[in-house]
């Protein structure tokens, strides 16, 4: 195999894409030189394949590809446009989560007396007294429980809606 | 504009884009002019990289799509069209990628072929014989020896070292050579 680069390469190879390689000096050397015999070689046959015709085949539509372009632009211009609020639902999402569980924690004890607590017959009684405005520890009980779940339930709703957009 | 201008792989990323202060981008007729000056031979590069008339066409708006959507800071014909060779040339490896090994695909010739038969036997050896190189290697040997790119900006295109391009450039040589030597299409055993 020839594994040397000549040193008269480059200008050869430069003479051989620009059509010269049949001038005397580059033939002369060619005749000597195997490595550069090969390189020439593959270099006019790019160039001959370079000269092979494709002008039968019609492009695509200028017009088209303009109005493809424009409107590519328009949707990224969008896309960029509307990056902050989907930024914000994130955003959104993430201060509610933080909230419900801030929420839990700081009513723990509540949360779990309430729950070992629930019966039918309880839920009845609460949804009395809050429709009658009485007031009680049931109730408040009441309100706390709604609310977690209330709020659990806008959180998976923001979830949704988020994996539903992507 | 500079973020529009980084959607373009890093490797084509340069002096000609958002980062000069005049950078503009192309109007329609700039466009036009640019698309029937250097749109025909775009096409026969992607067309010879692809073997695929229908994939050269996809290739050719995705590249002028790219041109449009950066921000240039010349109008000079000669930058714009390495410009646009080396989009090109960007747009078919990320192709190359996306579709796995995309020579398993069927080639597709241009449509109403109207060379003789000879011309077309020669087309089909050489793209035949073309198709045998990896994508790499036909982006560079295109590229240096056809459109006669620096191999500076050859390694811009490839997202390789310029220090390399050189040593590739060498070795696809020689499996071209090697190639042609086997099919018998060198000139010494024709």
């Amino acid at each position: 195999m020839l594994d040397r680069i000549c040193d008269k390469q480059p200008s050869l190879l430069e003479a051989a894409a620009a059509g010269h390689e049949t001038d005397p000096a580059v033939v002369d050397h060619l005749a000597e030189c195997p490595a550069c015999r090969e390189a020439v070689e593959a270099v006019c046959w790019m160039r001959r394949m370079a000269e092979t015709t494709t002008e039968s085949h019609a492009l695509p539509n200028a017009d088209v590809i303009w109005w493809k372009a424009q409107l590519l632009r328009r949707w990224e211009a969008e896309r960029r446009a509307a990056a902050p609020i989907e930024r914000m639902h994130k955003a959104e999402l993430f201060a509610g989560l933080a909230s419900l569980v801030g929420f839990v924690v700081w009513q723990w004890s509540g949360l779990t007396r309430t729950l070992s607590s629930l019966s039918p017959a309880r839920l009845v009684s609460w949804s009395a007294q809050t429709t009658t405005g009485g007031a009680s520890g049931d109730a408040s009980s009441a309100v706390l429980l709604f609310g977690s779940l209330f709020l659990g339930a806008m959180i998976l709703a923001g979830v949704h809606r988020m994996l539903a957009d992507k | 504009m500079v973020e529009q201008a980084a959607t373009i792989r890093n490797g084509v990323v340069s002096e000609l884009e958002a980062s000069a202060p005049a950078a503009t981008l192309l109007s329609e007729r700039e466009f036009q002019d640019l698309y029937r000056l250097h749109g025909r031979a775009l096409w026969g590069y992607l067309y010879r990289l692809t073997n695929n008339a229908a994939d050269a066409d996809d290739l050719l708006q995705d590249s002028f799509c790219r041109l449009l959507a950066t921000p240039l800071a010349t109008r000079d014909d000669a930058q714009l069209r390495a410009y646009l060779f080396r989009i090109a040339s960007n747009a078919s490896i990320d192709h190359w990628r996306r579709a796995g090994r995309a020579d398993r695909r069927a080639a597709s010739p241009p449509e109403a072929a109207a060379d003789t038969a000879d011309a077309a036997a020669l087309r089909h050896d050489m793209a035949r014989t073309f198709r045998e190189l990896k994508p790499q290697e036909r982006v560079l040997l295109w590229l240096a020896h056809v459109e006669g790119t620096e191999h500076r900006e050859i390694a811009q295109a490839l997202g390789v070292k310029a220090a390399s391009v050189p040593v590739m450039l060498f070795r696809a040589r020689r499996k071209l050579a090697g190639l042609l030597k086997q099919k018998g299409l060198d000139p010494g055993e024709r």
